[in-house]
């Protein structure tokens, strides 16, 4: 893989960051799936449990509904467990963006699918939610 | 997105830093969602500021100190502690101390304090085609289908929302998404708040973020009916408003006969039973707290657990817990409903309930808060939403019945089941 590819999706939430992706294949959602306290996942339906989000460019189709979302991934952010950004193949629902803009936490939509093919854990991506863009920095 | 000449002065600072902070997450905000411009609101239900969240007294608190105000009139969602009877629910004082600090910033703000996910009941009560924003999923649902106000389910930006009295133009806010999308076929004859929020959670299980047209009860359900009904498929189904002819403004009695192409979904006596015994986890024989008033419970509800209590008295070992917002309290209180209440034994709780006091486990408050949650070993319910949270952050058994039976459960001590 070239250390230039890119991929362009629309940026949700603005915010600028460099980290190693997590890939999922199940919706995530904030309320419930993961442990504030360590980031650790915890959702039984999520294919991440197990795992840690801390500090991760988290790649996941979809977020799951609740309207406490926001909060949770605030608290992340609060303890220092949160993801660096998320890419998400749908749009996520409003209380996801107004937690993760309070929280400083780039999104960029529509394309969990193309990045969740092509990149591994670990690949170091660089996130650009103001441009949507998706810059991959380094192949593991 | 098309800013109002307001919108760009805040954004340029006019009225300061927070309010410009609170402008630029809306237009983002809408941004994201395609908005192309900006509604004024009539009301903001808002976030209290959770004293079991760390640093989330500290977000009010500092909206506050930097001279955010209310622009339109706003409401307190539901807290961490009853910051009046705390002793009651044996919390911590130093979370009510914490909690109280959040009530001081609203207070500053120009928030009306109720500190409930019921504000319409203490006096908030947005009229039809009302913009508005909620950080409450029932909240959302009630206004939006029974009042005809329209909301989106909102998270923290319901605050900038209430600073700034604009919001971005999406979702709910558009007529052309205020349309049933599935036609539920009610074949069973639910009666009283558990049955509702059973038959709301049994809808919201199988539609996910739809807006379901009810078709099929026997009567038009009461206002307490209606709240249930609503908070039940926000629960289970992200639902953030149904369709009942007749009662959904501007949905007359004629239009039951809409959506007649849309997907079909009966609802039998067997699916409300299934949600019963799905949220009977816990032994008959073996709870600690009896819990009425999810949501928090209007003062017809108190009028119906006074004539249910009165000259009876709550079982030793067990505590029976009665939530409102603080305004009806004070109501039940002047009205004398208070007394054969407390004389039975029972709590009457404000400003909290169970899923939302220091029992949560999914919380994680600042160490040296000493918050402790208790072992419990089953809490009984009349609501599915209660039940609901109280099993995923509780991490405790239920058993859910409906109000009169709790009632009996509470004075005899043994679980009695709706069937």
């Amino acid at each position: 893989m070239s250390d230039k590819t890119t991929f362009e999706g629309r940026g949700i939430v603005k915010g600028n960051v460099t980290g190693p992706a997590l890939v999922s294949r199940t919706p995530f959602s904030f309320l419930g799936d993961v442990d504030i306290r360590t980031g650790d996942v915890i959702g039984e339906l999520s294919d991440l449990r197990g795992r840690n989000i801390a500090g991760r460019v988290l790649v996941v189709p979809a977020t799951r509904g609740s309207a406490g979302a926001w909060r949770f991934l605030y608290q992340l952010k609060q303890h220092g467990t949160h993801p660096v950004a998320v890419i998400t193949g749908e749009l996520p629902d409003p209380s996801v963006v107004q937690g993760a803009i309070l929280s400083g936490v780039p999104i960029i939509s529509g394309l969990a699918d193309r990045i969740g093919n092509t990149v591994t854990d670990a690949t170091l991506l660089c996130v650009d939610g103001d441009s949507g863009v998706v810059t991959v920095i380094e192949a593991q | 997105m098309r800013l109002s000449d307001q919108d760009k002065a805040l954004l340029d600072g006019v009225k300061g830093d927070v309010d410009r902070q609170a402008m630029e997450a809306l237009v983002q905000l809408g941004e994201a969602f395609d908005a192309e411009d900006m509604v004024d609101i009539g009301y903001a239900h808002v976030h209290a500021g959770m004293a079991m969240y760390l640093g989330d007294v500290e977000l009010m608190e500092e909206l506050a100190e930097r001279g955010a105000r209310m622009a339109v009139p706003a409401s307190t969602n539901i807290a961490n502690a009853d910051m009046e009877n705390w002793q009651a629910t044996r919390a911590p004082e130093s979370l009510v101390r914490l909690q109280k600090r959040a009530e001081t910033a609203h207070n500053t703000m120009g928030t009306g304090g109720c500190f409930t996910c019921t504000p319409y009941w203490a006096g908030h009560w947005p009229t039809w085609n009302t913009h508005m924003a909620s950080i409450e999923s029932g909240v959302t649902v009630f206004c939006n289908s029974v009042l005809g106000a329209r909301s989106n389910r909102d998270g923290f930006f319901a605050v900038y929302a209430g600073m700034t009295g604009r919001y971005p133009r999406f979702g709910l806010h558009l007529d052309e998404n205020r349309k049933p999308t599935h036609r539920v076929v009610v074949e069973a004859a639910p009666s009283g708040t558990a049955d509702f929020t059973v038959l709301g959670y049994a809808i919201g299980s199988q539609t996910t973020n739809a807006i379901p047209l009810i078709t099929g009860l026997e009567r038009r359900p009461n206002l307490d009916e209606l709240d249930a009904l609503g908070v039940g498929m926000a629960t289970s189904g992200g639902v953030a408003m149904f369709i009942l002819p007749g009662v959904t403004p501007p949905y007359g009695d004629g239009d039951a006969g809409l959506g007649a192409d849309l997907p079909s979904l009966p609802i039998q006596e067997r699916d409300l039973r299934a949600v019963y015994e799905d949220f009977c986890s816990g032994e008959h024989s073996r709870f600690d707290i009896v819990h009425l008033g999810c949501p928090h419970a209007s003062f017809e509800e108190m009028k119906h657990y006074a004539q249910l209590l009165d000259g009876k008295m709550v079982k030793p070992g067990v505590e029976l817990w009665i939530t409102t917002n603080r305004t009806v309290r004070q109501m039940a209180r002047d009205s004398g409903l208070l007394r054969p209440i407390e004389a039975s034994g029972a709590k009457v709780i404000s400003d909290t309930c169970p899923i939302s006091c220091h029992f949560a486990r999914t919380a994680s408050p600042d160490p040296a808060l000493g918050v402790e949650p208790p072992t419990l070993r089953a809490i009984v319910v009349d609501s599915a939403k209660q039940a609901r949270y109280i099993r995923d952050m509780i991490h405790c058994p239920t058993l859910l019945t409906t109000t009169e039976k709790a009632v009996e459960t509470a004075v005899s001590g043994t679980f009695v089941p709706r069937w």
